[in-house]
């Protein structure tokens, strides 16, 4: 390789290595941040236990009906009902796909649809420590003489 | 990309995963260390089960290895007519035969965006293949077991961690291309230097 070929390799690893680190480290330091905000979640309560979620602000566009009713225990049917929309053929597509082929006039519809319909009809939230049952306090007779 | 890939592993999933990987492992550009997070997230929520999908991941990405090594072998000849026996190629295979292994442990990992590259040229420069397979293996892992076992811990918070570890990776790709810059500058300089107090 001529000095000159050599010259330029160099000056293009450089600029080439410089430009990825400032990209990517940027985007490292901001996922840092918002990676530090979170823990990792405790032990699995009754609900996650029994495979119940229920934040529906964890509800994605790339999650089809069947995963979202089985995450959060509603009945695909019920979902559905709520879209308007027949389960038949539309059991694999995303919401976004969704979306796009039933509300292409309403971007971010069918997300929210979902999200109330999720929230409407979840079943109750378990308790994180259900009390342990006592049994009624028994009246005590004494017998007078 | 990442998003459809996700939606077709929770209709299909764990073949659509072994897919993934295996094309990955061949030079396709998956997004697979987010997809390994999440689908570690999947197994938390009970959608997949954890020994299997790990076990089928581990293979195919291996396998997909070990075929883009068998490109770089049967590649070999037509490139050894064009460099055998050049100063380059013999110092070049050299330092592979010294550094290659750990270069494949950690590209499995850590700078995946040059694994593919990594196991061409270690079948082209004749990297033993027990070698290769034991150092993949081992890499690879990590990399499903490790960053599958993040997705699982952290569970429906994957995301985060998906976008940390996907930025770093990219961040020391930046900073391997960016240290050999600064070597092969350094070692121009030397060079030149020790020729002007010789001459």
């Amino acid at each position: 390789m001529t000095p000159s070929r050599v010259r330029t390799l160099i000056f293009v690893l450089i600029f080439i290595g410089g430009l990825i680190v400032g990209f990517f480290g940027l985007r490292t330091l901001h996922a840092f941040r918002e990676f530090g905000g979170h823990r990792p979640p405790p032990p699995p309560s009754v609900a996650e236990a029994e495979g119940i979620e229920t934040d529906v602000e964890l509800i994605r566009e790339w999650m089809t009906v069947p995963f979202i009713s089985k995450m959060y225990h509603v009945p695909p049917n019920v979902l559905f009902d709520a879209l308007g929309i027949p389960a038949n053929k539309n059991r694999e597509k995303s919401l976004k796909q969704l979306n796009r082929e039933y509300f292409p006039q309403a971007d971010g519809i069918v997300l929210e649809k979902i999200k109330a319909a999720v929230l409407a009809n979840q079943p109750q939230q378990m308790q994180e420590n259900p009390e342990i049952p006592t049994p009624p306090v028994r009246p005590t007779f004494t017998s007078t003489p | 990309m990442s998003e459809w890939l996700l939606t077709q592993i929770i209709n299909y999933g764990i073949p659509i995963l072994g897919a993934i990987v295996f094309l990955g492992a061949l030079g396709i550009p998956f997004p697979g260390t987010i997809i390994v997070i999440a689908v570690g997230a999947f197994c938390r929520q009970g959608f997949l089960s954890w020994p299997l999908t790990g076990l089928i991941a581990l293979t195919c990405v291996v396998l997909g290895d070990c075929l883009s090594y068998a490109m770089g072998f049967y590649a070999r000849e037509p490139i050894l007519r064009r460099f055998h026996g050049s100063d380059k190629w013999i110092q070049a295979e050299n330092s592979f035969q010294r550094w290659g292994g750990m270069s494949i442990l950690l590209t499995r990992f850590l700078i995946t965006a040059i694994a593919v590259p990594v196991n061409l040229i270690a079948g082209t420069g004749n990297f033993p293949f027990r070698r290769f397979l034991v150092y993949d293996l081992a890499g690879e892992a990590i990399w499903i077991f490790g960053y599958g076992g993040l997705g699982y811990l952290f569970g429906i918070q994957w995301e985060t961690v998906g976008a940390f570890l996907s930025n770093m990776s990219g961040l020391l790709l930046g900073l391997l291309i960016l240290g050999v810059g600064i070597w092969l500058g350094l070692r121009r300089l030397r060079i030149s230097t020790a020729i002007k107090e010789s001459g």
